[in-house]
């Protein structure tokens, strides 16, 4: 499903530093994986180049048999679009839209019409058990509950791929563990691939494989 | 300083686009206020000038209006025991019809006594053909000219040059080339002096001059002088030093002085609104440095002035650029200024030098540091005043807080009360009006939030329907940020509904000048000495409209003598024609007075007609006497009637041609009224009386279109500055826009970032960027629009009451309001297009990271 070759990141300011060096990874579909590792070790670039919000200085990405490598924006865009849904640590939630509205965004964007877009909004907050917060703006919910909207808004289009950016980050220990069970469940659920970048131990050692990453490469693949 | 240093250059140097933005703001407010007042200025630097070369050591001057006096009162003059020398002078302005060298200023003197006035100073050997001035009076077709009109016509001494003249053009020889400077620089060199007998005939001057020099006596003071010379002379003449001249020049054109401070006044006003903008909008940017720097222990005082160094520091920086540009631009403004109040009011001068005024200079720069000042002054205190939590805090800043709105509403209210109260306790003109017209602006600017919320929030459903998440998110964004967003809605407003006011009074000028045009001005042919209709040089004697007379095809003509004559001492335009014919001829519009009856009384010479404009400036009504000076004596002649007249913009008084004849002992006419017969086409008719006078006189044939053309051409000029008012607004809206798009998209990078990673198209990004700037557009347009309607009526009585006395109707200029649609809706896009570029540009890596 996800395939990495020898992928290189570098950021070049006044001193050139290497983010990701030669990482070459193979995710298979349906897999649950969780990415660790120190601050700066590479974690979060990787999650950018899978994908797809940033390209790497060199190698290749394939995503679903698709080389990212050499796609243009737009194309890049509709591997996103597709393909893979994003949860964020800080929710990113649009503060004028209603939970609704928000979960509605990327599949207007697809341009579905009105009401399939409603149905289809209702029935994912329904899934991620915010069915009766539909017209609520973020501000009027809990930071779970903002995060749930953000998991609903993911799932649009029941993407292949889920990409979460310590989605428990932001949260106490409780609410934390709440979004981690809903995230297994889906996975169950929906037979999603799903990687999670975390810090959180015991949210790493739920999947079903973790990988570990220093100085942007892989020290440690363990599956259980 | 050091906050300077460490804070704000490096922003500065981070956002170098905003900051030349903003530089521009204050530069242009300076640069127009320089250019306005420095070429203005600069035409009455060198009228002044002209003058002052002239009259060489004349101490005083006499004349009487613009209709000149009988040979005799020199006569009168000389024998006063006061004057050492008096010498009569004709000044007359021809078109020299040579590309690039304008008008040639013809000074005629009389030879023999003039040189002790004036010093004529000739090339080498020049000097014996005019040192005895009988030989140069013994050839009428003498002339002199200076180094400068030689050089650029190719002429040497007893060279022929060819001018204009009433009888045609008529070949004149060189017989002296004046060396530069002196005398000879006047007028910017392009001046030839003339025998005043000759000129008498050139110019159908008759048997009169149109002015005395004079120097007194060195024991005679200028006051005992002029006491002497008004004793002798009565009251109907003008007795002042040369300098005086410029005053009344300036008197004629203080319109046009009116119309380039209030460019100036506009001009600044954007500005202001634009540094305003730029501020909040940098306050906005960096609400988490000041947060942090307050929390760190920033006093209120330091916060606020780091940013007022800031204005301080760019209000110095523009100032000194827009002083620079203003100077380029009165220098290429000068010119055309010159030109322009010639055509209007028929006074020729020469711009020779900009004239830059250290005053004006020092006046720009300390208004453009003060209005940077003013404009920051409230971000700056916004910034000081902010709780240091909230700052840190992203958006807090962009709402208003409830206590706010409510301030904003109850302002409003008192400044609509006071308007309304200035309304209707007669405030039509002076103090009241303008404050009445103040507190209309700053109501429409305290209610400019509250009225972006309603508009924006009925614009969302269309926005939606149109592009639905995009349109969404723009009209989402415009709500989310109301300081933001009325800041640049006021400014684009303010400038849009200037633009409304301003076309509508070039609107219902239009219209009134057009109505009265069909009304008054319907003779079929004007036959005048010039193509300049209100230039008055030359004079035709009364025999010329005999003749015209007498061709099979004219059935009748109306022989016009208009010129400037005192009325309190101020220079009025006087028309004096057959009133009786007029009266057949015209139906003009009645202000006050029974029109028939005024014009028989008029035709018998006991009364004058008034254009409305006049009796508003000077206080007259029907039955009231005016006193009117002439070479005979104080004419008291009681007003018959008011009427619309735009015959002058100063207005003008309509009197029986017979009386003028005999008061002013002035047969002249500088222009005919020629009405045809039926079935006569004009511009066969043209054909033929140029024809018939091809070899006696020069004569301009207008027909009643061509003369229709010339005044619209004319009143176009005037209103202009119209259409550079609308490419201010432009300016202003481009300026407002990019300005608050900039930071919107800044605040809004993650949001937009967010809006990509969920699988939205570059496209879509830029769109929803696009739809936020035609918010912005549409929403001042409509506020613009609305807030025009409004201060047009303030401008109309401005300037009916206090400015030019006309009697304008209020005409809302729609083709104005149509045209600023489609021009600030594109305007709003192409704004928007840097910053939509910048959206989709960002890493949205950075974006997603960004807090």
């Amino acid at each position: 499903m996800i395939q990495l070759e020898s992928v290189s990141k570098h950021f070049d300011g006044k001193r050139k530093v290497t983010a990701l060096d030669q990482v070459s990874l193979s995710i298979s579909k349906g897999e649950m994986v969780s990415i660790v590792g120190a601050s700066g070790s590479g974690k979060s670039t990787l999650l950018n180049l899978i994908g797809g919000l940033d390209r790497p200085s060199s190698g290749e990405i394939i995503i679903d048999g698709q080389s990212l490598t050499k796609i243009s924006d737009d194309e890049l865009t509709k591997v996103r679009r597709d393909k893979i849904g994003f949860i964020f640590q800080f929710f990113n939630l649009l503060p004028t839209l209603n939970c609704a509205e928000n979960v509605a965004l990327p599949l207007h964007l697809r341009g579905w019409n009105r009401k399939r877009t409603e149905q289809r909004a209702r029935e994912l907050l329904e899934l991620v058990k915010l069915g009766q917060r539909l017209e609520h703006l973020p501000e009027e919910l809990s930071g779970g509950e903002r995060q749930r909207v953000a998991i609903a808004r993911a799932l649009a289009v029941y993407p292949p791929i889920l990409l979460a950016d310590e989605p428990t980050g932001n949260l106490d220990s409780h609410t934390g563990a709440e979004i981690l069970t809903l995230i297994r469940d889906l996975h169950h659920r929906l037979q999603t691939t799903i990687l999670i970048v975390t810090h959180d131990m015991g949210v790493a050692e739920s999947c079903q494989r973790t990988i570990r990453l220093r100085d942007g490469r892989i020290i440690e693949d363990l599956r259980r | 300083m050091i906050l300077l240093r460490l804070l704000s250059w490096p922003y500065v140097r981070k956002h170098k686009l905003r900051t030349s933005l903003t530089i521009a703001g204050i530069a242009l407010g300076v640069l127009v206020f320089v250019a306005m007042r420095t070429a203005n200025n600069s035409v009455l630097y060198g009228f002044q000038q002209t003058v002052e070369r002239i009259a060489g050591k004349a101490q005083l001057q006499i004349s009487s209006g613009e209709t000149g006096f009988p040979e005799e009162v020199l006569e009168k003059v000389q024998a006063l025991p006061e004057v050492e020398v008096a010498v009569p002078v004709i000044e007359a302005n021809l078109n020299t019809g040579r590309k690039g060298q304008g008008n040639l200023l013809v000074l005629a003197v009389d030879m023999t006594g003039d040189r002790s006035l004036r010093q004529y100073e000739f090339e080498e050997g020049e000097e014996a053909v005019v040192d005895d001035p009988l030989v140069f009076l013994a050839q009428p077709d003498s002339i002199i000219v200076t180094r400068e009109f030689a050089a650029a016509n190719g002429l040497t001494t007893n060279s022929k040059i060819r001018l204009e003249t009433m009888d045609g053009p008529k070949q004149f020889t060189v017989r002296g080339i004046m060396k530069s400077g002196g005398l000879a620089s006047a007028f910017g060199g392009n001046l030839a002096i003339m025998d005043i007998y000759a000129a008498q005939k050139v110019f159908g001057r008759g048997r009169t001059f149109d002015r005395i020099d004079l120097k007194l006596k060195p024991e005679i003071s200028l006051e005992a002088g002029k006491a002497a010379l008004q004793q002798a002379l009565g009251p109907g003449f003008q007795i002042e030093p040369p300098s005086s001249r410029g005053k009344q020049f300036e008197a004629i054109a203080k319109l046009f002085g009116i119309a380039a401070s209030l460019n100036s006044l506009f001009a600044l006003l954007i500005g202001l609104f634009i540094i305003y903008n730029t501020f909040a909008v940098a306050v906005a940017q960096r609400r988490s440095e000041i947060g942090i720097l307050r929390s760190l222990g920033a006093s209120r005082n330091q916060i606020r002035g780091l940013f007022l160094s800031e204005s301080v520091i760019m209000g110095l920086v523009g100032s000194l650029l827009g002083i620079v540009l203003g100077l380029l631009l009165a220098q290429a403004m000068s010119g055309y200024i010159s030109t322009f109040l010639s055509e209007i009011y028929g006074v020729a001068q020469h711009t020779e030098e900009i004239a830059a005024d250290p005053l004006v200079l020092v006046s720009a720069a300390l208004i453009g540091i003060a209005t940077s000042l003013a404009a920051a002054w409230i971000p700056a205190n916004d910034a000081a005043t902010a709780d240091p939590v909230k700052a840190i805090h992203k958006g807090a800043w962009e709402s208003f807080t409830d206590q706010e709105s409510r301030l904003r509403l109850l302002g409003a209210v008192a400044f609509i009360i006071v308007a309304a109260l200035c309304s209707f306790t007669g405030g039509k003109s002076g103090f009241r009006l303008y404050l009445g017209y103040l507190s209309v602006v700053l109501a429409a600017v305290m209610l400019t939030p509250a009225a972006v919320k309603c508009i924006v929030r009925l614009l969302r459903p269309l926005w939606r329907w149109l592009l639905p998440v995009e349109g969404a998110l723009a009209t989402d964004s415009l709500l989310q940020t109301p300081r933001r967003t009325s800041a640049t809605v006021a400014a684009v407003m303010l400038s849009l509904s200037l633009v409304i006011g301003l076309g509508g009074v070039a609107a219902a000028s239009y219209r009134s000048i057009l109505d009265w045009m069909t009304a008054a001005l319907n003779p079929d042919l004007f036959v005048g000495s010039s193509e300049q209709i209100a230039d008055r040089s030359f004079r035709f004697p009364p025999e010329i409209g005999e003749q015209l007379q007498k061709l099979d095809f004219i059935d009748e003509v109306q022989m016009v003598r208009s010129a400037r004559v005192l009325y309190k001492d101020t220079p009025v335009m006087m028309v004096s024609t057959s009133l009786e014919s007029l009266r057949r001829r015209i139906r003009p519009k009645a202000v006050a007075g029974d029109l028939e009856k005024a014009y028989r009384e008029a035709a018998r010479g006991e009364g004058v007609i008034l254009s409305d404009n006049l009796a508003l400036q000077h206080g007259l009504k029907v039955g009231d006497i005016m006193e009117i000076s002439s070479p005979s004596g104080v004419l008291k002649l009681p007003v018959l009637a008011i009427t619309i007249d735009y015959s002058d913009q100063r207005g003008a008084l309509l009197m029986e041609r017979s009386l003028y004849i005999e008061k002013w002992k002035d047969p002249t006419v500088n222009l005919f009224r020629v009405y045809l017969k039926p079935g006569v086409a004009p511009e066969e008719a043209k054909r033929r009386i140029l024809e018939r006078f091809a070899q006696e006189r020069k004569l301009f044939v207008m027909t009643n279109q061509q003369v229709r053309d010339y005044i619209l051409r004319i009143t176009d000029q005037w209103f202009g500055l119209t259409y550079m008012q609308i490419f201010v607004a432009v300016l202003v809206a481009v300026l407002g826009i990019v300005n608050s798009l900039t930071v919107s998209i800044t605040d809004r990078r993650r949001e937009l970032a967010v809006l990509q990673a969920v699988g939205g198209l570059r496209r879509q990004v830029r769109q929803a960027v696009w739809m936020e700037a035609l918010g912005i557009g549409a929403v001042s347009l409509v506020l613009g629009l609305l807030l025009g309607a409004v201060i047009l009526q303030y401008y109309l009585d401005a300037i009916r009451e206090d400015l030019a006395g006309m009697r304008l109707d209020y005409y809302y200029p729609t083709r104005i309001a149509l045209l600023l649609v489609p021009t600030m809706l594109i305007t709003s896009f192409v704004s928007a297009l840097w910053p939509a570029e910048t959206a989709v540009r960002t890493s949205l890596v950075e974006a997603l990271e960004y807090e």
